[in-house]
Formats: structure tokens, C-alpha cells, sequence
């Protein structure tokens, strides 16, 4: 096989994070290049978590796939969940201890999964035992039960070890990458190294890890490379393996952040977390930050914090999802009246309310670019993938302060909590631009109107006194309600739109992916990116058809101009969009900023990321079967 | 700083005439004049109503936030810029209605920031409605019925939250108050002083009368010590500021509930955290570029991030 794709399921707490990290450490170290999705539900213990992996020997992969070839159980649960999800000649990775366990013994499970569960098994004329699917999936879809004893293979090293029989469940994601490197016929070394870098300074749990190891593949001796993996051919040398909040943090850490303040929310907390853990020190020579991160009271609190210290000089940046945001907005608005550059990185998951906290979704687009009272200019940019976030969170703080306006990093959920392999990005093409500084002494007007843009000095400048109102206000910063002054004022800070649109540089607002003279054309943001760009290969490929996405990295202000001009003479018919929403809100934010009109939409909003296999046929069904909007649903 | 400075812009005050605003503006300009504050170096920061208006007339740095939100944006000019004196201005319903969990959560962090309650027990600048500071069944003239809603005790509160230094002022007691804003300020932790302030046009129950007959100074009390001294006297002398809080109506104390120097700030605590490189490097004063490039270079970012990075050996 080229590339493989396998899911590892198991209940939320057991490891399953775990496993992903070590799988990926070890194919990445071998040379593969990985993408890896993590679905769980907003529960700490017990609820079915699950990740989706693909791995490839040509390529680093940009999306992940269904069905899939292996599927590594730890328990009934995800037998249930998954079993469909399996290819046919593929391998179920399971625990005969559960192979009696019956779908109405899964406490864990929704009563209203249960019942759709039942449904299929009734259709199949199956019993609701694990069993029972394990005999269907090897007769009818030819696929490799691998049973395994777990308990046995615990009590082994429990005793080896006088290990707390207690504590054996957190050693059950080592037998699930132990049977799955064994099976593809990964050689030792990588699976070791992978266990020993996420164990490192761990010494005891890696040498119980690494007998474990040997015990897994001692007993999966006869499967040893039953669906062999082809020798990886990409040639890079080094490769970086993150989440995209890490990939966020790295880029904020870089781009010279020195302030961050949140309050914890799914799933941007995680950002926060790896942003304390590099954002001081030393390395080498260098003094790393420091950054000082505060976990304030609330949201309100995180955005009205970030002002005040981007009002000392200090490159300030707030992490948080919708329900976060939407706090915030009153401050974003303080924030535009004042002409303070400030980051904000907005992950999106599935609304309204509270509505799915630990999945994903891209229905805050309108929310980004219309929240808050009054009119002011912001920037709102979103990117594509991780390599993308981490040069985007490092922008983000040029953007903000060569404008002196509120930026908005618009992410999502996918992106967030997505692992994958990625070249390591060139550092030194990262620039540091502060925007106008005010440093000739003297008298200073904060809000001088003789340009858009005033120079900046910082609270606590030497001989300078500073004000600032959320009211109208002067040049000075004093409150005035005169009607000529409310006019220069609201013009000054309006005309930033159009400087914005003006001098942003035309790879940030959008880059095209594909052919140069396209057939059609998609059109999305954000993480919808690598499923869109590997859609139009397999269209190249498989139906001949020359396809380009764009991926509109400044959302607003909207590059109306310039993605016309990339449209150009493609008909309405052949233009598509692409989005975690209902609505397609890019369509609309198309129609009314650049009058263009679309032909299908490609949209899903059951909170599950895009599958290749499923936007490539919707994909199709727009270009040769006429239909207008398709809606998605795979993924459990 | 050799010149006599002037701590008042000249700007026109629209609070009403005979506001305790104006005793409140004069006090804490005498305070800032009596310490020499570097205008450059000191911050007030405000909310929004009547009080929030106080930075555009006073001649230092100023930020005029929004409703409830003083404390917070300090924190944040704070947290990045330690050598500032910070002053946040707020109305009661500024700090303890809309902004009440700021409000506790500065006295758990124990930033270096004074807080000034400006308590007239009113939302002024609406008209007069009741504050979360006029008690129960108090009927101001702003009020078409009978409060039905309880106070919050501005000083339990502040003592409950972790204020290390909390008072009591009067606005028209502009000696005694101007004393209390500098102790305040000399103070290192959060300081909270809540300042009963009338307002001659909404508030016809705690007027300027009214203050002047119930009013006493703990310092004139005998034995009144609010200094704690060692660590073991922390919950004695929480517990009597708490019983002094608990007197009003007829006999108002102000001056000095507690104060507490031996609590570290959250200057300290971040200093602890970040290895000591915090507040000599502050995040308004480290370097984060040179020459318009980012001061990391492949080697340097290698080695910070080789958690995430492998090398193949395929």
C-alpha cells in the first residue's frame, strides 16, 4: 500500500491521545508523512473518543479518509461504532474479552446511537453481539480479525513488573500501536522510538511500555506485516509533528507575543497551555519571552486585559472559541475606537449556545467580520493548515500594528485539535514589522488625524502623557461629541479599510492551489483547504477534469477585486464552495462584497470534519450531475 | 522633576455642582503632587458613568474603558508595564455590578494596582437608579419604588477577595482621603478604597449631611491597629476589619480596615514563575525583533521546539 488510513477507538481517558502521538512519532520518524483527526465528546472519562490517521510513503498528507484499513479497538464500544467504517480486506484490532459484549451493555454509548446502531445490525441480519460482527466483517467484507487478549497480556506485565492492577488500563493505547505497527510491518525501531519520545524523562512507564511492546508483537507474530506499508519516498529530513494550537503558539511565540490572557474553552485552551510551556527561558544565547500568560475571570476579562498591555507596547493576543468571543465583542469595539493591535485567535466549534464544545465547525464567519456596535475597521484572516497557522499567528501581530486595528485568526476545532507531519517552516523569512512609532519627542497626539495610521507611543514612554476613551474623542484622546470632529475621527479610523485592501500583499489575502486555466474553481478558508486541494487531484486523476481551489486567507476585509479577477471567466455554474456550515456563509460574504454568485455548495454541520472520499463524489455530483448543494455526513 | 507639576488638565468638569467627584478629583491630584508622580509613568483608568469621566482632568496617562471593565484593562497595562503606578476609577456600579468578578479576582492576584470606589449608591448618569450599594428598601428620589434588591459590602468584599490593603474615605474629608490614596499607592498589592461619595442630584437619603454626622476615623480609635505585623495575626485583624465593615447607618467608620505588606504580589508570583526574568523583562520591555526579523533563527527555534521535532531515518 501506498498510504494506509486507521482509526483507534477506545473511551475518552484510556489513551487514545496517547496512541496518536505515539503513532505518529514513530511513521514520521520512518519517513511517513501523517495527518491525524481526533473526535471526543465533552467528557473527561468514559465517553467514545476516537482519531482518524492516515499515513503516506509519497506524500504528507492533507486530509483524512474513509473507510479505512485498520481499525484498533480497545473496546466494544468502538467495534459498534466503527465497523462499517472498515474496508473490505482490511483488519479489526480487538480485545476477545469483549467479543460477548452486546450493543445494550454499552452504558457509554447514547441511547439514540444505540438504536441507529440497531438498525444497521438488524439490516445485516446481525445479532447485537461483538462477535457476531467480527464473523460478518471476516465472511462477507474479507476482513483480518486480530483478537487479542488484553487482560492476559496486562496480568503478564502486571506481574513482571508488580505493576497496581489498578493503573493497567493506561498501558491498553500501547497494545493498540503495538498490534498496528506490527501489522503494517513497521520495523521495531520506529514503534520504540516512538514510545520512548512521548515517555521520555518517564523512565519506569517507558520500560513498562517497551515490554509491552514486545510482548504485543511476540504474541502477533503469524500477522506480522499482513497489510504491508510501502518504504516512505518523500526526502525530507526533518519533519515537525503538531496540533494546530501548537502550530498557533509557535507562530505567536516567534512573532514576538509577549502577553496572552484567556479563560479556559474548547478547544482553544490548549494554545495557552503550550504558549506557557516555550514562552520563556533561554536557548543558547537567546532569552526566550518571556511571555506572560494570565488565565483571567472570564472572556471579557482576557480582551480587556490584551487592550491594556497592547497599549504598553507589548504584542498581546487572547485565544478562545465563539461563546468566548461573543463576550468579547464590546471590548473588540473599544478596541477599534482606540486603534489598539490586538490578536485574537477564534476557534470555531459547533454553535449555537453551547452547541457541540469538542467538534468542529465554520458557522462563525459572519460572527468574526460583523460582530460589535458601531463601524470600525478590523482584519480577519484565517489559515489553512498548520504550516499556514504558524506564519499567520506570527502575521497577525505585523497586520495589527502596521494598522493599528483588532485581528481576528479565524480557526476551527479541526485545525486545533488535527496532528500532522509538517517541513519545518523557513524562520527567517518571518518579519517583525511594529507599523508607525512615534519617537521624535515633543507633543504627542495620540489620535493625530493627518494620517489614517498616527504614530504610536506606549503608555509609559518617557516625558509622554496619553489618553484614551471608548467615548468619541479628540486627537488628544479627550471626549468630544463636535460633529466636525466626529467626522475627521470616523474617517480616519473608515479609511484603514481601504489602506488595508491596498497594501496587504496579494498571498495573504488568497492563494491558489491547482491549475493555472481550471474548468472549475472552489472556494473556501480555513482548514477546509487540504480536503479541497486533494479533491482536485483525484478529479485530475481519476476524471480528467482541471480544477482550482482558492483559499481566501483575508476575509476581511473581502479581496473582492482580486478573486474576481481569479474567477474571471469561469461560469457561475462551475464556481463551488466549500464550508462547515449550513448556509455556505462565504457565498454570501461573495455576493455582497464582490457580486458573485455560485453554482454548488459543498457543505456539512453534523460537527465531523471532511472526509476525502465524501467531498471528492459531492464534488462530482456538483460538476456532472447538476445538483446545487450537498450536503455531508460521514464520520460517527 | 524640577517645575511644580500640574496634575489638572483644563478642561471644563460636567459633573454637577457640589458632586463629591470634585472632592475625590482634588484628593487624588494632591495625592499624585505630594509623591511627585512622573505623569508618564502613572495611569488612571476608568469605567464609564460620572466617574469614568476623571482621566480626561487629570494631567497623566488616562484610559477611559468601558462599563466594568477598569480593572481588567489595568491588569493588562500592569502585567506588561510593572514600573507604572496604576489607578483605576470606578462607580459602584462600575466595580461591584457589572464588574463584580474583576473586582474579586484583582484581590486574588494581588496586583499592584490601587482600586477607588466611587460609592454614591446611584447610577447617576442614568437617572438614578439604585447601585449595588443602596440598602434594602432605601427609596431615592431617582426611584419610582422601594429598592428591592440587597448592598454588597464593599470592604467585606474586598477583604473576602484578598485586597491587602483596604479603606475607608469620605470625599469631602479631602486631607484624610488624599492620605489614604497615598498609602494606597505606597502600598505593594492590591489597594482598595472605597470612598463615600454624595450625589446632590439622585441620592437624597446619604448626603453631604448625612456623612458629616455619622463619619468617625478608626485612627482615633484607641488601640485601632490594621497593620498586620507578623503572619500569625493575618486572621485576627481580617476578622475585626470584617466586624468594623459590618457598622453602618448612624456611626460610618473610615481610615485604614487592613493592610497586609507580607502577602506577595503578583508581581512576585510571576517573577517565581518565569524563572526571575519577569519584571526586569516585562512584555513592553524585551526585545522581540532585529533589524525587522524575528530574533529567532532556524537553530534557535530547532532547539526550542524539538519536542516536535523528528528527524527521519528511514
Amino acid at each position: 500500500m501506498k498510504e494506509i488510513n486507521i482509526i483507534i477507538g477506545g473511551p475518552q481517558g484510556s489513551g487514545i491521545e496517547t496512541s496518536m502521538s505515539i503513532l505518529s512519532r514513530a511513521f514520521t520518524r520512518k519517513g511517513y508523512g501523517i495527518i491525524a483527526s481526533r473526535e471526543y465528546f465533552s467528557n473527561i472519562v468514559g465517553r467514545h473518543s476516537y482519531i482518524v490517521m492516515r499515513a503516506s510513503s509519497e506524500k504528507l498528507p492533507q486530509s483524512i479518509d474513509l473507510p479505512v484499513q485498520i481499525i484498533a479497538a480497545s473496546d466494544a464500544e468502538t467495534v459498534f461504532t466503527h465497523f462499517d467504517e472498515i474496508r473490505g480486506g482490511g483488519a479489526l484490532i480487538y480485545d476477545i474479552n469483549n467479543e460477548k459484549k452486546k450493543l445494550n451493555e454499552v452504558p457509554s454509548m447514547e441511547n439514540i446511537t444505540k438504536q441507529r446502531i440497531r438498525r444497521k445490525l438488524e439490516s445485516k441480519g446481525l445479532d447485537q453481539a461483538v462477535s457476531s460482527i467480527i464473523e460478518y466483517l471476516r465472511k462477507e467484507e474479507g476482513i483480518k480479525p486480530i483478537g487479542i487478549d488484553f487482560a492476559s497480556i496486562l496480568s503478564e506485565l502486571s506481574k513482571k513488573f508488580k505493576l497496581d492492577p489498578g493503573h493497567l488500563s493506561r498501558y491498553v493505547s500501547t497494545i493498540l500501536v503495538s498490534s498496528i505497527s506490527t501489522v503494517i510491518g513497521l520495523e521495531d525501531d520506529y514503534l520504540l522510538f516512538g514510545i520512548t519520545s512521548h515517555f521520555k524523562n518517564r523512565e519506569n512507564i517507558l520500560k513498562h511500555n517497551l515490554a509491552l511492546y514486545e510482548m504485543v508483537s511476540e504474541r502477533l507474530h503469524s500477522m506480522k506485516e499482513i497489510l504491508p506499508l510501502d518504504t516512505p519516498k518523500l526526502k525530507i529530513e526533518k519533519m515537525m509533528v503538531l496540533t494546530g494550537n501548537d502550530a498557533v503558539a509557535i507562530g505567536k511565540i516567534v512573532g514576538g507575543a509577549r502577553y496572552q490572557a484567556y479563560y479556559p474553552i474548547t478547544p482553544a485552551a490548549d494554545e495557552s497551555t503550550t504558549l506557557e510551556k516555550y514562552g520563556h527561558g533561554t536557548e543558547g544565547n537567546q532569552d526566550i519571552g518571556p511571555i506572560v500568560i494570565l488565565q483571567t475571570e472570564d472572556e471579557i476579562s482576557a480582551i480587556s486585559s490584551t487592550i491594556g498591555a497592547a497599549l504598553t507596547g507589548a504584542r498581546s493576543s487572547t485565544a478562545t472559541s465563539g461563546p468566548g468571543f461573543d463576550l468579547m465583542v464590546e471590548a473588540l469595539s473599544w478596541a477599534g475606537a482606540n486603534e489598539v493591535p490586538i490578536v485574537i485567535t477564534y476557534y470555531q466549534r459547533g454553535g449555537p449556545s453551547t452547541g457541540q464544545p469538542t467538534r468542529g465547525s465554520q458557522s462563525d464567519l459572519m460572527n468574526a467580520i460583523f460582530s460589535s456596535h458601531g463601524e470600525f475597521a478590523r482584519i480577519v484572516i484565517s489559515s489553512g493548515d498548520h504550516e499556514e497557522a504558524i506564519l499567520d499567528a506570527a502575521e497577525a501581530f505585523n497586520l495589527a500594528e502596521k494598522f493599528q486595528v483588532p485581528v481576528i485568526h479565524l480557526l476551527d476545532k479541526f485545525l486545533a485539535n488535527t496532528t500532522a507531519s509538517v517541513k519545518i517552516p523557513d524562520i527567517e523569512k518571518i518579519r517583525i514589522e511594529r507599523g508607525s512609532i512615534f519617537r521624535n519627542g515633543g507633543e504627542y497626539r495620540r489620535f493625530d488625524a493627518s494620517n489614517s495610521i498616527s504614530p504610536r507611543a506606549f503608555i509609559g514612554d518617557d516625558g509622554i502623557v496619553i489618553w484614551y476613551s471608548g467615548d468619541e474623542h479628540d486627537e488628544i484622546g479627550h471626549i468630544v461629541e463636535d460633529p466636525e470632529n466626529r467626522i475627521k475621527m470616523y474617517e480616519k479610523r473608515m479609511k484603514k479599510l481601504e489602506l488595508i485592501r491596498k497594501e496587504v500583499p496579494l498571498n495573504e489575502k488568497l492563494k491558489v492551489y491547482g491549475f493555472e486555466d481550471p474548468e472549475f474553481i472552489i472556494i473556501g478558508w480555513g482548514s477546509t483547504k487540504g480536503v479541497a486541494v486533494e479533491a482536485l487531484e483525484s478529479a485530475a486523476k481519476e476524471v480528467g477534469v482541471r480544477g482550482a481551489y482558492v483559499n481566501l486567507k483575508m476575509l476581511w476585509p473581502f479581496p473582492s477585486e482580486e478573486l474576481k479577477e481569479i474567477v474571471g471567466k469561469i461560469s457561475e455554474k462551475k464556481i463551488i464552495v466549500a464550508e462547515h456550515s449550513y448556509e455556505a456563509n462565504i457565498a454570501r460574504l461573495m455576493a455582497m462584497e464582490a457580486g458573485l454568485n455560485v453554482g454548488g455548495k459543498i457543505v456539512k454541520y453534523t460537527g465531523r470534519p471532511f472526509f476525502l472520499s465524501e467531498f471528492y463524489r459531492a464534488l462530482k455530483s456538483i460538476l456532472f450531475d447538476n445538483e446545487e448543494k450537498v450536503v455531508l455526513t460521514l464520520g460517527a | 522633576m524640577e517645575h511644580e507639576l500640574n496634575y489638572r488638565t483644563d478642561l471644563w468638569i460636567d459633573w454637577c455642582p457640589g458632586c463629591g467627584n470634585f472632592g475625590i478629583l482634588a484628593a487624588v491630584t494632591r495625592a499624585m503632587k505630594d509623591l511627585r508622580l512622573d505623569p508618564s509613568k502613572t495611569v488612571v483608568v476608568s469605567g464609564i458613568g460620572c466617574s469614568g469621566k476623571i482621566p480626561h482632568y487629570i494631567n497623566v496617562n488616562g484610559v477611559h474603558t468601558l462599563h466594568g471593565r477598569a480593572i481588567p484593562f489595568a491588569t493588562g497595562i500592569k502585567i506588561a508595564n510593572p514600573d507604572l503606578t496604576i489607578l483605576v476609577h470606578g462607580g459602584d456600579g462600575d466595580l461591584l455590578g457589572i464588574g463584580a468578578g474583576h473586582f474579586v479576582a484583582l484581590g486574588r492576584r494581588n496586583l499592584d494596582i490601587v482600586v477607588m470606589l466611587h460609592n454614591n449608591g446611584v447610577y447617576g448618569l442614568t437617572k438614578g437608579q439604585a447601585s449595588p450599594t443602596l440598602p434594602l428598601n432605601s427609596k431615592t428620589k431617582g426611584l419610582n419604588l422601594p429598592n428591592i434588591q440587597g448592598s454588597v459590602n464593599p470592604i467585606a468584599l474586598a477583604l473576602a477577595s484578598g485586597y491587602t490593603f483596604v479603606a475607608r474615605g469620605y470625599a469631602f474629608d479631602g486631607n484624610h482621603l488624599s492620605e489614604l490614596i497615598k498609602k494606597a499607592i505606597q502600598h505593594r498589592g492590591a489597594a482598595f478604597i472605597d470612598i463615600l461619595q454624595p450625589c446632590v442630584t439622585f441620592n437624597d437619603i446619604y448626603t453631604a449631611d448625612f456623612y458629616r454626622k455619622a463619619i468617625y476615623k478608626l485612627e482615633g480609635e484607641e488601640g485601632w491597629d490594621p497593620v498586620v505585623r507578623e503572619p500569625a495575626e493575618t486572621e485576627e485583624k481580617i476578622l475585626r476589619a470584617m466586624r468594623k465593615a459590618m457598622e453602618w447607618g448612624e456611626k460610618i467608620p473610615i481610615g485604614i480596615f487592613y493592610e497586609n505588606p507580607a502577602i506577595t504580589t503578583f508581581e512576585d508570583r510571576l517573577s517565581d514563575i518565569l524563572r526571575g526574568s519577569y519584571p526586569k523583562k516585562s512584555p513592553s520591555k524585551s526585545v522581540i525583533e532585529k533589524d525587522g526579523k524575528s530574533i529567532f533563527n532556524a537553530e534557535i527555534f530547532e532547539e526550542l521546539f524539538k519536542d516536535f521535532i523528528i528527524e527521519v531515518k528511514g
